[in-house]
């Protein structure tokens, strides 16, 4: 089979920052936005742009995340024409390795990419939540009949130094990239997203791996490399929602920006934009409020009730607030109990934890709870 | 479960008057997320059966909708398959198109089936059923026909028009007659059929006897009380509705807004499945006020509701209100707009300060796709 443009998402990352969180799965299967998981963003992403072959690369804590995945029929990537894979380290002829780096995952699945026989490829990240589809991005790469596109996302000034940042001339080329800047002269970060012509990342996937000294990452050595080959190497600017959580209080933040209050440009509805996210549906009953219940300035998901009171929380599927109980400020993941009486402001509560006293986080240092306790 | 075929009978369901217009019972809209047929094809896909018909008497394209790749109520989606038995012939002449002579027309698929058994569930009884015991005993014993029933002490305010059973000490059935309401306990019939492969067609050969109007359900009675077959009468408990009116859909609908009466329904260990639509969760906004309600992804509240439910899509709009109502995917409460006892079909918009009030004994319908 051949096909024009095929994505591989890389979902091997632990995601440390995340801490309870990510005890047992990939940061890509955190619960995020009420019904989703993070992944399913990029996922839905491939699907809106037309994309049928599709493969997740999957390293830390994989099973959860490889299960969820399957054959890509939660995001209709199971079509006749389409292939949805996991692809895992494996054993082969020459041993067994972990991928090393981003490029090094990619490396050691260039057979998969070989079968499928793309045109062009488009690396993801697992982890980023954004709702596109890279058809535009895809146009530029063609147009300027480029070797590499780079998504790149305009970061306030001050925060440049934190990023990956590339320097362009008029046209879009990229003339620079500098990692971590201490003096940046752009404000244009890497969003880890890059549409590569095959053969040229083919060459140079397989060059990458001969060197002793690479560390095998696409920004680190596979990107400076091919500035240093000279080859065609334009910025896409993107400049649509679009967050890479690696904290707590960051996965908390990107939660909030889903409700109606704050900036009026964010929200759900304006986050998801034309496109749908594709999830899994779990079989719930629609979300019952009690008669008691006070719900303000949230979202709730499907199966969860709300017996007592919520002010800007975000409520997965079968999540319980009991009646009397109060969440302020809260993400209150799927399965979750907060008891009666109990009140919770600030805070990550994680899948099917149980809450019988009260978590009082800081709006600049939200609490987590995981316990696993409810329904048990 | 191999060589039993599950068989959804949409022919039997009476009419709620517009509602069902244009879309058989079988796809109403329930409780926000659910179609009725929801419940019987659940019912089968947890009991194991995985090779399913659906008896549609009319408006095929709005159940045909609802069943999308029909991969929702299935376990296994290989050998899983859920196909549509539909009488061209009956078209022409309504008043013969029933259950009996749709399965006579689809006889076919029910041979090629391989199936020994069928169990016939109809579409406007809602229940959460394990069928695998009745099926078992009704192995077990031998019997030709199985019919389950269910005991009730308020056949003067339910069931009407459904039938009601006179069984004797051994549990089979003497006769069965139609529910008229003059007295209050009755065993009535669920509409759930258990019935041998080669039964089915003994009962397609005496059906030549009798007058062409006749479905299954008039068919049974005739069978027991001319001896021509035992029929094993099966004690059905736990929740039941039977939509008989649009009131009881009403009430029915509100009942569940209770969550002992819901938790009887919905149980964890066999959910009802439904086909999904991919929405995102509801949206509430920080003046909304909500209370004692069902709503549905999709939705975006900012305004009050209260004792209603609320359907995919659905938009309520900052200073409106809702209370006592059904609304149904895509219906717009715009600002100011007041909504009491009332049931609003889809896509309908109630525009800036109006009020529609209905009162709880008579709601007001709104049809799909109306401004007012």
């Amino acid at each position: 089979m051949s096909t024009k443009l095929a994505a591989m998402i890389l979902a091997g990352g632990k995601g440390t920052r995340l801490l309870a969180l990510t005890k047992k799965v990939a940061k890509p299967a955190v619960s995020y936005g009420g019904k989703y998981r993070i992944v399913d963003f990029p996922l839905s992403n491939c699907a809106n742009t037309g994309i049928t072959c599709v493969s997740v690369l999957t390293q830390y804590e994989s099973s959860e995340l490889n299960t969820y995945v399957g054959n890509g029929e939660k995001w209709g990537l199971n079509g006749v024409r389409s292939i949805t894979s996991v692809l895992t380290p494996k054993q082969t002829d020459e041993g067994s390795n972990w991928y090393r780096g981003t490029a090094d995952a990619i490396y050691q699945n260039v057979d998969w990419l070989d079968r499928v026989d793309p045109e062009y490829v488009l690396i993801l990240s697992g982890d980023h939540i954004y709702s596109c589809t890279y058809n535009e991005m895809l146009k530029k790469h063609t147009e300027n009949k480029a070797d590499c596109t780079i998504a790149v996302y305009e970061v306030p000034w001050a925060e440049a130094s934190r990023f990956g940042i590339l320097v362009t001339d008029d046209n879009d080329n990229i003339v620079d990239f500098q990692e971590k800047p201490k003096k940046p002269v752009s404000n244009l970060a890497s969003m880890g997203i890059y549409i590569f012509t095959y053969k040229t990342l083919r060459a140079a996937l397989l060059a990458d791996a001969k060197d002793p000294d690479s560390e095998h990452d696409f920004g680190k050595n596979i990107i400076p490399t091919m500035m240093a080959q000279k080859k065609k190497m334009v910025a896409y600017t993107y400049s649509g929602y679009w967050k890479d959580v690696g904290t707590v209080s960051s996965l908390h933040e990107a939660n909030m920006d889903l409700l109606l209050s704050g900036d009026p440009e964010i929200n759900l509805y304006k986050v998801q934009g034309d496109n749908k996210i594709y999830s899994e549906d779990n079989h719930s009953l629609p979300q019952y409020i009690g008669p008691k219940a006070v719900v303000k300035d949230s979202l709730v998901n499907q199966g969860a009730a709300i017996m007592g009171s919520i002010d800007h929380c975000v409520v997965s599927s079968d999540a319980t607030v009991e009646a009397g109980a109060s969440c302020k400020n809260c993400v209150i993941m799927n399965g979750a109990l907060v008891k009666k009486g109990v009140t919770a402001v600030n805070a990550i509560i994680g899948q099917n934890t149980l809450v019988d006293e009260d978590v009082n986080g800081e709006p600049g240092d939200i609490a987590l709870v995981v316990n696993g306790k409810a329904g048990k | 479960m191999k060589g039993v075929l599950g068989i959804l009978d949409c022919h039997n369901s009476c009419t709620l008057g517009e509602l069902t217009a244009d879309r058989p019972l079988a796809s109403v809209s329930f409780l926000g997320r659910y179609a009725f047929c929801d419940f019987p094809l659940s019912n089968f896909c947890n009991s194991g059966i995985d090779n399913v018909g659906i008896l549609v008497k009319e408006h095929q394209r709005s159940i045909l909708k609802h069943l999308g790749n029909t991969m929702s109520w299935v376990n296994n989606t290989k050998m899983g398959k859920i196909s549509v038995f539909y009488n061209e012939k009956g078209q022409v002449n309504p008043s013969y198109n029933t259950d009996l002579a749709n399965l006579k027309e689809n006889d076919w698929l029910i041979i090629t089936s391989g199936c020994k058994y069928i169990v016939i569930q109809s579409a406007d009884v809602i229940t959460n059923t394990d069928l695998t015991p009745f099926l078992e005993e009704h192995i077990e014993r031998g019997e030709s026909i199985t019919s389950l029933y269910h005991e009730i002490d308020d056949a003067d305010e339910q069931w009407f028009g459904g039938n009601e059973y006179e069984i004797d000490s051994d549990n089979y059935l003497i006769s069965a007659k139609p529910n008229n309401g003059d007295h209050k306990k009755a065993k009535v019939a669920l509409g759930t059929w258990i019935i041998n492969r080669d039964v089915l067609q003994r009962i397609f050969d005496e059906s030549a006897k009798v007058p062409s109007s006749w479905g299954l359900k008039e068919m049974i009675g005739y069978l027991a009380e001319n001896g021509i077959f035992n029929i094993h009468c099966a004690k059905h408990t736990g929740y039941i509705r039977r939509i008989d009116s649009l009131q009881h859909y009403i009430d029915y609908s509100f009942e569940l807004l209770n969550r002992d009466v819901a938790s009887q329904l919905f149980v964890p260990e066999r959910p009802i499945y439904t086909t999904t639509h991919d929405t995102a969760p509801a949206l509430y906004g920080e003046d909304s006020k909500v209370t004692n309600s069902f709503v549905s992804n999709g939705c975006v509240i900012e305004g009050e509701v209260k004792n209603s439910i609320i359907c995919r899509d659905v938009k309520v709009a900052k200073g409106a209100k809702v209370s006592n109502a059904i609304l149904l995917s895509n219906v717009w409460i715009l600002e100011g707009a007041k909504v009491d006892n009332v049931i609003i079909d889809k896509y309908s918009t109630v525009l800036e300060k109006h009020t529609i009030a209905g009162d709880k004994d008579n709601h007001i319908y709104i049809r799909q796709g109306a401004k007012i």
